[in-house]
């Protein structure tokens, strides 16, 4: 068999290292079954949902929530932030205990799911909002390519700035397939407006001063929409500080705590 | 490999069998799924009447009921559980388990920690999105909200006491792991400090709102702190993290004891 390239390079320690990896896999386990995988990764995705749904809702609760906050300045920005956070955190678990490049399309169907469950029981089923008005974005086109570059790159620094930098992009345009009826032109009362804005004024959220006036405000419409593509390069920049934010979590909350002891109390 | 499935010899479920160690795992999480369909329906049937007006009697008679009945259930659970796990924990302190009997605590280990997950998910995604809706549509009038009663009140202690409850269950029965002499683990630590930094935030979060009622708004940034324990509940994943690591530890020495009399069978 002729050996490749990487082989005649590899180090000693790394072969070392690999033939130690190959005989855990092969190994007879006595007590180490399936049942330890599928314990795992179904209770693992209460947390993960759990953890990327709080960093959405209270990051970006409310660009999420509604159909006219979902603007061409603040959500294409405070989203990619906000949704970033987890799945780079998850990259980095399932990177080191598996070379899995799956965390992030793992953490964003986990936020999906949570997102639709949240979104279709509480303010769908008890609030009575329509659902084409308050149905939640979703990451996971995103999440595969994010995991897509990291399994090519192999590398987290290259991860952050192609991945999170286009991160704001991915979102936006996956997402602006559903949004893109929502914001076809409707006279209402004499005004000309979205369907958004007609759905914000007329599903009314009386606790917000929100239903008095549109969200997309300001010179935001008059700009013939460039505003919307310097909030998505603004929104690249954010979602590679969340990206390295979830570096954080990832290596310094999850992994580097195991077997490690606090000695004095 | 040697199966641990069925009934083993001693006429007992395996430490890996979905009725063996699992089992916990089952029975903690059919509990929670219990309480929270309960409350969501209490509040499904309450909420937009006898919720919205707490001056009533009604709300007394209903709600603050239900808020002192969730806190006594929490409390009294705590006391029992806690004290069990304590109790027979110290008579089993010292000696170190047989592999098999170690796996299966480690099993019912994950099975406390896969509920504390469950629990975590509850009050960090399904009730914060009944409590958006409700705020962001609602009077605010108290504190105890028909939406905050289950979630602040409930979940969130709840929490406190299942990740607590895991270090005290490892710490009396999985020795090799958590034996106090190690000093106090980090993945606890971060874990149990996530439900309990949540907890004082409730706090936090009831005083703003009583200072800044004006607008509603979720991402407002006195919500903010709230998002610190999803991010210091990772500690979780050292927590599968460490175990995992002792389970291969078991294994090998399992290895080892079964191969031992066969060389020194061949060196005899």
């Amino acid at each position: 068999m002729a050996s490749t390239p990487s082989a005649l390079t590899m180090s000693a320690a790394e072969r070392q290292r690999r033939l130690e990896l190959r005989d855990l896999l092969n190994a007879k386990y006595k007590y180490i079954d399936r049942t330890w995988d599928v314990v795992f990764w179904v209770t693992a995705i209460f947390i993960v949902a759990g953890a990327a749904d709080i960093t959405k809702l209270l990051f970006a609760g409310d660009w999420d929530f509604w159909t006219d906050w979902k603007d061409a300045q603040w959500w294409p920005v405070i989203t990619a932030f906000a949704t970033i956070i987890i799945p780079s955190a998850l990259q980095w678990i399932q990177w080191v205990a598996w070379r899995f490049p799956t965390g992030a399309t793992y953490t964003c169907v986990c936020l999906f799911l949570a997102s639709w469950i949240g979104r279709y029981f509480q303010w769908h089923v008890a609030e009575t909002y329509p659902l084409n008005f308050v149905w939640p974005i979703s990451t996971v086109p995103a999440a595969i390519i994010l995991d897509w570059l990291l399994m090519k790159t192999r590398s987290f620094v290259l991860t952050s700035l192609i991945g999170g930098a286009t991160w704001a992009f991915m979102v936006w345009a996956f997402n602006y397939i559903p949004l893109a009826p929502f914001l076809q032109p409707a006279v209402f009362m004499h005004h000309v407006m979205t369907v958004s804005d007609v759905q914000g004024i007329g599903y009314i959220r009386s606790q917000t001063p929100e239903y008095m006036r549109h969200i997309e405000r300001g010179a935001l419409r008059s700009f013939l929409g460039e505003t919307q593509y310097v909030s998505l390069v603004f929104g690249g920049t954010m979602a590679v500080i969340g990206y390295w934010i979830g570096q954080f979590i990832g290596r310094y909350l999850a992994v580097w705590p195991i077997g490690r002891f606090i000695k004095t109390i | 490999m040697d199966s641990t499935r069925g009934l083993d010899e001693a006429g007992g479920r395996g430490p890996t069998d979905w009725l063996g160690g699992w089992k916990t795992l089952f029975v903690g999480c059919a509990a929670l799924l219990a309480a929270n369909l309960f409350l969501w329906l209490f509040d499904y049937k309450y909420a937009f009447t006898i919720g919205l007006n707490s001056a009533t009697h009604a709300f007394t008679t209903h709600y603050r009921a239900l808020f002192w009945a969730e806190l006594l259930t929490n409390g009294i659970f705590c006391g029992l559980w806690y004290g069990w796990l304590i109790r027979t924990g110290r008579a089993l302190e010292n000696p170190q388990a047989a592999p098999r009997e170690e796996v299966r605590r480690i099993a019912v280990l994950w099975g406390i920690i896969g509920a504390t997950s469950l629990s975590l998910y509850i009050e960090a995604s399904f009730w914060p999105n009944w409590d958006g809706a409700w705020h962001q549509t609602m009077v605010r009038d108290t504190a105890l909200t028909p939406t905050h009663i289950p979630m602040f009140y409930f979940f969130f202690p709840l929490s406190v006491v299942l990740a607590l409850g895991a270090y005290i269950y490892g710490r009396y029965r999985i020795p090799a792991l958590y034996s106090p002499d190690k000093g106090f683990p980090w993945s606890f630590f971060l874990l149990i400090s996530a439900a309990v930094l949540e907890f004082m935030q409730v706090a936090f979060n009831e005083w703003g709102h009583s200072l800044w009622l004006s607008e509603e708004f979720f991402s407002v940034p006195f919500h903010w702190p709230f998002v610190a324990y999803g991010w210091l509940a990772s500690g979780m994943f050292a927590v599968w993290g460490e175990s995992i690591l002792r389970l291969y530890q078991i294994e090998k020495s399992a290895q080892a004891s079964e191969e031992a009399p066969i060389h020194s069978a061949a060196a005899g």
